[in-house]
């Protein structure tokens, strides 16, 4: 059998790339989506057996005999030695988010391509190396969180640059999940109902965990996924129900502001109540959403209607301005590499390891399983037709607001799509209307519906699934919202309590009111800002949003190769330091024209000027203007780290200066080695 | 069977049910509403949920 392993591996890689050549070289004929998935698996396969490996033995020289700090410190609390399957299913329920769906979904404007050779390259040299060196590092510093580490390796600098693009990050991640919310839920009064009733749910389920059965959560969560199920099913009696249907029909200023209510009250009240019985609800949807899909997709192995590339590869696009390099770059971040990981990776996941070389599985291997969440979401877009997928996704000031408007816009741009064929398929799915739903949620439930109608109930239920879809998009992007405004209360109560003690305090009411209040106004105005954008808000937010992830991927990687370089490991620094240099080009690249491009649909300083010109509005001016401040800073930032660091490496490497980490001492394991 | 237990346990881990059932061992008193509402009150560090 041994004997044979070669063999296999080399039929692995000889399959992979066949399928990598099919879904790179075919032009003109339209693919089966098995061929995606066959090259993902393949390229994780060889990436985890061969890359991870090498990063294990020789780059980080992971030690079985190495006591963790889940061992070292437990206290049954935060520290706890934990099968490394129960750790791998906990990293990767925290790291799997919308991004991956959303960004994949947005990025299919250039076509199938570019996105899936990004999310596999990407994933296998950037964000899984990312996730695994973070957590080691974290580990061996007993579960340090980055901003701490960066203080610690880099100094000061670090540390405030670390603690800035967190806070940042935070703000503009949350204004997009809230917009895409927004995009999605407008004008459905379907999908408005669904989600409104998750929130006397959620109440129900605290109160049922807190009073009938305490701690049966996953009964309450299922106990709680029935209702939801029943709301969907209720929310289309509403949408039929005219008098009914009404309430729920909301603009997209409504839905803001609702949202930003929605948003202060689940940083201020108990956690019970509201937040911890959304986020189990969430995450027993999106477990479930997320098998559920990859079964659609082997069962029904759909063909991809979108071409490789599309015309939109100049920069032209209709869904973002920009050209493929480097806008595709930072459009997908989840499912290719993100920043944002690196803050689970350094959060409760390493309080948890109970061998050192578990970290390979945890660390690596599920961000694997988070790229192929995203090829899924690749191939939930492209089975729509190209016609349909551009005009659910194209904002009205480019296609046009009016239907047989929009529809002769986008059939020009050679993608064939009538204003009748999209009143059938909004008919199919229970919506108003299917034009101008930017945002990428819509568009991937449509084709998430395509896929689950041809494998499991038919046409008939298509407009339940898409309702589901939607719902199920919504109510994780909605928990990420409210867990992401609590996270960065507490940042900004721990700052603030350095200049005023009280403030610092999390069970102060004063504090927790005024802290709440400005973490909600800081992504509420970037919110509001977007539902007001005649170019619909995804436009300028989603690549601010690309930009600020990949940044903080930039801050992870350079203190990943301030560890390699001091622990006398610089012959493989290359490791963390190629995705580094490669982030770094991109997203310096990517602000720049963001900036300074002189396209109004791309550089915001453009923009501003043309709307002055104009004689446009004063707001619409000034928001421009901030997003090109916003985007400066995040830049000049991440240039001060990169400075600092630099320095610390040339004084390592040149003796000036002693490598000194700060490590925690080894000390031996006392756990017995046990199988599984 | 083994497969079924590790899911069992993740999902359970996943879910706080295994750090509620530690909190009641650590403090040496059964799972009951008092319980459970201590250990909803106590401090733990906020999850952070990734885009």
């Amino acid at each position: 059998m041994r004997n044979l392993r070669p063999l296999l591996w080399i039929g692995i890689a000889l399959l992979g790339a066949l399928a990598v050549a099919t879904i790179a070289l075919h032009r003109g004929e339209q693919i089966n989506a098995l061929w995606l998935v066959t090259a993902a698996v393949c390229t994780y396969a060889l990436g985890y057996r061969f890359y991870s490996k090498f990063i294990a033995a020789k780059v980080l020289a992971l030690d079985p005999h190495r006591a963790t700090p889940a061992e070292r410190l437990e206290n049954g609390r935060d520290f706890v030695p934990t099968n490394k399957w129960v750790v791998f299913g906990h990293h990767f329920a925290a790291i799997a988010g919308p991004g991956p769906l959303v960004g994949p979904v947005l990025a299919a404007q250039f076509g199938y391509l570019p996105g899936t050779l990004w999310i596999l390259v990407g994933a296998v040299f950037g964000g899984c190396v990312q996730d695994f060196v973070i957590l080691l590092f974290s580990v061996r510093r007993d579960g340090k969180s980055l901003t701490e580490m960066a203080k610690e390796e880099i100094g000061r600098v670090g540390g405030l640059v670390a603690y800035a693009s967190v806070i940042s990050i935070l703000v503009i991640l949350l204004a997009v999940c809230a917009l895409i919310v927004v995009n999605a839920l407008k004008q459905s009064p379907w999908g408005a109902f669904t989600i409104a009733m998750t929130i006397p749910i959620a109440f129900l389920m605290g109160i049922y965990l807190r009073r009938l059965r305490p701690g049966r959560v996953l009964e309450t969560s299922a106990i709680g996924f029935v209702l939801v199920l029943a709301a969907i099913w209720g929310g289309q009696w509403v949408s039929q129900t005219p008098s009914v249907a009404r309430y729920f029909t909301l603009s997209a200023s409504g839905l803001a502001m609702a949202i930003i209510v929605y948003g202060f009250a689940a940083s201020a009240l108990p956690v019970w109540l509201l937040l911890a019985p959304r986020d189990y609800l969430s995450t027993f949807v999106k477990l479930g959403t997320i098998g559920l899909l990859a079964l659609g997709i082997l069962a029904m192995h759909p063909t991809m209607h979108m071409p490789p590339l599309t015309r939109f590869i100049d920069g032209t696009g209709p869904v973002f301005a920009g050209k493929i390099f480097p806008f595709a770059f930072i459009t997908i971040a989840c499912g290719a590499i993100s920043g944002f990981h690196s803050l689970i990776s350094s959060g409760t996941t390493p309080k948890l390891i109970r061998r050192e070389t578990e970290i390979r599985l945890v660390g690596y291997g599920a961000m694997l399983c988070e790229s192929m969440v995203a090829i899924m979401a690749t191939v939930a877009a492209c089975v729509l037709d190209p016609g349909t997928y551009f005009a659910i996704n194209s904002p009205a000031g480019i296609a046009g607001a009016l239907p047989d408007k929009a529809a002769a816009t986008i059939t020009g741009w050679g993608f064939p799509v009538t204003a009748g064929s999209m009143q059938t398929l909004a008919q199919n799915v229970g919506e108003i209307t299917l034009f101008n739903r930017t945002g990428g949620a819509p568009a991937f439930a449509v084709g998430m519906a395509h896929i689950f109608s041809n494998s499991l109930g038919g046409q008939a239920v298509m407009a339940l699934w898409y309702h589901f879809a939607l719902m199920f998009e919504a109510l994780f992007i909605l928990t990420v919202l409210d867990a992401g405004t609590r996270v960065g209360r507490f940042m900004v109560q721990d700052a603030l309590g350095h200049v005023w003690k009280p403030l610092g305090r999390t069970s102060w009411y004063p504090s927790v009111l005024s802290t709440s209040a400005l973490i909600v106004a800081a992504w509420g105005y970037f919110l509001w800002q977007g539902v007001k954008d005649p170019l619909g808000g995804i436009n300028s937010l989603w690549p601010l949003f690309g930009i600020a992830n990949q940044l903080l991927a930039a801050v992870a990687l350079c203190l990943a190769t301030t560890i390699i370089i001091k622990m006398h490991r610089v012959k493989y620094a290359l490791v963390t330091l190629a995705p580094l240099g490669w982030l770094v080009v991109v997203t310096f690249t990517a602000a720049w024209h963001k900036i300074f491009d002189l396209d109004p649909r791309i550089g915001f300083l453009a923009q501003a000027r043309q709307i002055a010109s104009a004689g446009g509005n004063a707001r619409l001016i000034f928001n421009n203007r901030l997003d090109a401040v916003v985007t400066g800073i995040l830049v000049v930032l991440v240039a001060l780290l990169l400075v600092e660091s630099v320095r610390h490496w040339i004084a390592v490497l040149s003796s000036a200066k002693r490598a000194m980490t700060t490590e925690s001492p080894f000390i031996a394991t006392r756990l017995v080695e046990e199988r599984g | 069977m083994n497969i079924l237990r590790t899911l069992t346990a993740m999902l359970r881990e996943i879910f706080d049910e295994a750090a509620f059932a530690r909190y009641c061992r650590r403090e040496g008193v059964i799972a009951d509403r008092e319980a459970y509402a201590r250990f909803v009150r106590e401090p733990k560090a906020p999850k952070v949920r990734c885009c």
